[in-house]
């Protein structure tokens, strides 16, 4: 119980203590942040090693308390987002004395770690509600920490995702008046295939994709992410955007009759074909560098659902391991594109991709962050991108899906073109757009960290696939 | 007949007050419109023999998210733009919702297939308190109500980024003398809510909402300088409930015993919860009271 305890309540208490001695909020932040990792770690092998944990909090029966489970999945996902927090908040540190963002960050990225662990543990209809409803106004809040330009899409975020966790929760309430069950365990198995049941999951898939920004409910996505400072956005698209997916995933895989699965999946997948190719198309011609990344983040995310699609539809092993590989590599992967992406606009002071001429030269670390990680974006071996891709490539020729085939080799393509539209300008070297300042050193390489850490991934695909429990 | 006929007026008036809320052309009359709504969803919920809800809808719905919607305007009072909503489409909209909702509404099985409220029952003796709802609130789905708090801390800290000043009047002299009349019964019946709340309906949220509505009514006559989230009291008491709350949680896991995340002992429950609660009313009463409010002061950025 204690290490899963502690992973959401120390980030929880610090943000607390945070509140109260705002000068003291810095060295809290690390101190919590880097002794975080070795707990997450540690918990990590402890259920490899022991297999699954569960508790029922407040020590009540299945019925009466809200369950923890502790899987190989929520392990390494609690892992990831550890990582991620210390690397991000290591970022900011380092850009501290040059741009500082208000000390309301340390707190609220706190509040941010801890309902997103609260809500990889939680296996109960409702409280995955509260979670998501948590998860939501920290990253409103955080989005309005770049100031007055941020209000208007904070507010569109804001109001888009209140409305999907009403209809949410809305399903969730009609799950519990027909069943008066709110543990997903124990409602596994039971949901008949009638009118209500589809009416609550359409409901609830309806919210977590708008929450998800599943193509075409993506709207708010790309505003917000790129206006909120360039720390926050990596932390929204790497981990904010994948705790919906997960729930999704959680219910379709466990909840759901068979009896609706082919037409869930059918939706899943053409809402995946939408985002692929229009999020890939925006992406390519956005005319500002925040956007590329925001709009790839929508194209990326079109690759989970796909694979959540065929999950549905064949359960092959193949596809669940797509589908968590696209989440961990594309979380590593995108956070290392919008820290690159952030020093580079904030060093050569231009929001557009034209002004990234010649940042080959200027800015050399923070374009190869940017390279490397875009390569695990179009799936380049041997990266995490090109793990995941060649997973779900290899369950789509098992089931013989070949228009999918073709739909995500166009995908690549697309991908490869938004990825290759900034590095080819980075090498434009004729006339490059000169710095205002001589750029930092530290910032970059910790940008660049993630992006490695994703090819690392590339190394360690056996360790991985055992943990995910899909042998290929 | 009687009831039903009251029924019937109660949802006939629900209906137009919504509609009448949402299509009114001034934003102040809109507010009103949605006071009154509040109102009567309190009576609809007291008639669906929920009086924990019609308390929590008479305190907040009504109450104060009336008092912030007024101050909400009286920060904007410069941009009064108001675009004519558009109608037809958000219309199709709702009807197909409501609907749709109508329709499976009608098919929930009439008995509910769980031992779910037998189980509470039962379990009720050795919860500590001996109010079903405050049973489930506080102990056996406490992990829910800890992360509800936080979601209220978090929307003060959100709304706290818009920096935004409320214009304030100097007290009218016969509202002042309202305020120091009407402050000390809203405390008292709050503190009378709260206790109660261990065996009847009531509890941390509704009595922090009277508390905050009492604390509204001293500020906006200008009583209360020191209500702010500079000072460092008043920034503890937003956070007490959360930190009670985590303390007894920690608590849970070094008494000896089970070791389970917020799983107290029956003999020590009761106390516990009572603890919490007084804590969590008081949170909730200041952070409402800010919420509604509080000055927003541009903060400096981190050194």
């Amino acid at each position: 119980m204690w290490p899963a305890v502690l992973l959401v309540t120390l980030p929880l208490a610090a943000a607390l203590l945070m509140l109260l001695w705002p000068r003291r909020a810095r060295v809290l932040h690390f101190a919590v942040a880097v002794g975080l990792l070795p707990l997450a770690v540690s918990f990590l092998l402890q259920v490899t090693v022991s297999g699954e944990q569960q508790w029922f909090l407040g020590n009540w029966g299945p019925l009466l308390a809200i369950r923890w489970q502790a899987d190989g999945l929520t392990t390494l996902l609690l892992l990831v987002s550890v990582t991620l927090h210390l690397l991000v908040s290591a970022y900011v540190g380092s850009i501290q004395r040059r741009n500082p963002l208000p000390a309301a960050f340390w707190p609220l990225s706190n509040l941010l770690l801890a309902s997103l662990q609260a809500l990889w543990l939680s296996r109960d209809l409702f409280n995955l509600y509260v979670c998501l409803e948590l998860l939501g106004m920290v990253a409103v809040a955080l989005v309005t920490l770049s100031g007055d330009k941020a209000l208007r899409p904070a507010l569109d975020y804001l109001l888009y995702s209140l409305f999907a966790s009403l209809c949410y929760l809305l399903g969730v309430a009609l799950i519990y008046a027909g069943y008066g069950v709110l543990d997903i365990p124990m409602l596994a198995g039971q949901l008949e295939a009638n009118w209500l049941n589809a009416v609550a999951l359409t409901l609830m898939t309806l919210g977590l994709m708008l929450k998800a920004a599943c193509w075409p409910l993506h709207l708010w996505l790309p505003a917000a992410h790129a206006s909120a400072p360039a720390p926050v956005s990596a932390l929204l698209s790497a981990l904010v955007v994948k705790g919906p997916l997960f729930i999704l995933y959680l219910l379709w895989t466990t909840l759901a009759p068979a009896a609706f699965l082919p037409a869930a999946a059918y939706l899943l997948a053409s809402a995946a074909l939408g985002a692929m190719l229009f999020g890939g198309i925006a992406a390519i011609r956005t005319p500002y560098s925040k956007s590329l990344v925001a709009y790839s983040t929508v194209a990326q995310l079109g690759y989970a659902t796909l694979a959540l699609a065929f999950i549905l539809r064949f359960n092959l092993p193949e596809f669940v391991a797509a589908m968590w590989l696209f989440v961990l590599s594309h979380a590593l992967a995108k956070a290392a594109c919008f820290l690159a992406i952030g020093e580079l606009q904030h060093t050569l002071g231009a929001r557009q991709v034209e002004q990234l001429k010649g940042a080959s030269q200027t800015m050399p670390l923070a374009m190869f962050a940017f390279a490397v990680a875009g390569g695990s974006l179009i799936g380049l071996p041997p990266s995490g991108g090109f793990l995941a891709k060649w997973a779900l490539l290899l369950g789509l020729w098992q089931s013989q899906q070949f228009f999918w085939l073709l739909a995500l080799v166009v995908a690549t393509l697309l991908s490869a073109a938004y990825v290759f539209r900034v590095v080819v300008l980075a090498f434009d070297r004729a006339a490059p757009t000169a710095p205002d300042f001589s750029p930092q050193r530290l910032p970059q390489y910790l940008a660049l960290l993630p992006a490695l850490l994703v090819w690392v991934m590339a190394v360690f695909s056996l360790p991985l696939l055992t943990l995910l429990k899909q042998e290929l | 007949m009687g009831l039903l006929l009251f029924d019937v007026v109660l949802c006939a008036l629900l209906l137009t007050l919504a509609g009448a809320a949402m299509l009114s052309r001034q934003l102040v009359h809109a507010v009103t419109l949605f006071i009154a709504f509040g109102v009567m969803m309190a009576l609809a919920w007291a008639r669906l023999q929920a009086p924990d809800l019609a308390l929590a809808e008479a305190a907040i719905g009504a109450g104060l998210t009336g008092a912030l919607c007024f101050t909400a305007l009286a920060r904007y009072a410069g941009d009064a733009g108001y675009p004519k909503p558009k109608l037809w489409l958000p219309l199709v909209f709702v009807a197909a919702v409501s609907a749709l909702l109508l329709y499976s509404v009608f098919q929930i099985p009439a008995q509910p297939t769980t031992e779910l409220s037998e189980r509470v029952a039962e379990h009720l003796a050795v919860s500590g308190v001996s109010h079903p709802v405050t049973a489930v609130l506080l102990n056996f789905r406490a992990w829910d109500t800890l992360l509800e708090l936080l979601v209220l801390l978090l929307a003060l800290l959100g709304a706290r980024q818009v920096p935004s000043q409320l214009p304030l009047h100097a007290g009218w002299s016969l509202s002042v003398s309202w305020s120091r009349l009407l402050s000390p019964m809203l405390l008292l019946l709050s503190a009378y809510l709260l206790w109660r709340g261990a065996a009847a309906p009531g509890g941390a949220f509704q009595a922090g909402a009277l508390l905050a509505s009492g604390l509204v009514i001293l500020r906006l006559n200008q009583q209360l300088a020191w209500l702010s989230w500079q000072n460092f009291a008043v920034r503890t008491l937003v956070l007490a409930g959360l930190i009670a709350f985590v303390m007894a949680g920690l608590a849970s896991l070094l008494l000896p015993g089970q070791l389970v995340w917020l799983s107290w002992p029956v003999a020590l429950a009761g106390g516990i919860i009572l603890l919490v609660e007084t804590f969590a009313t008081l949170a909730i009463a200041l952070t409402l009271a800010l919420l509604v409010v509080g000055e927003p002061e541009q903060e400096p950025a981190d050194a």
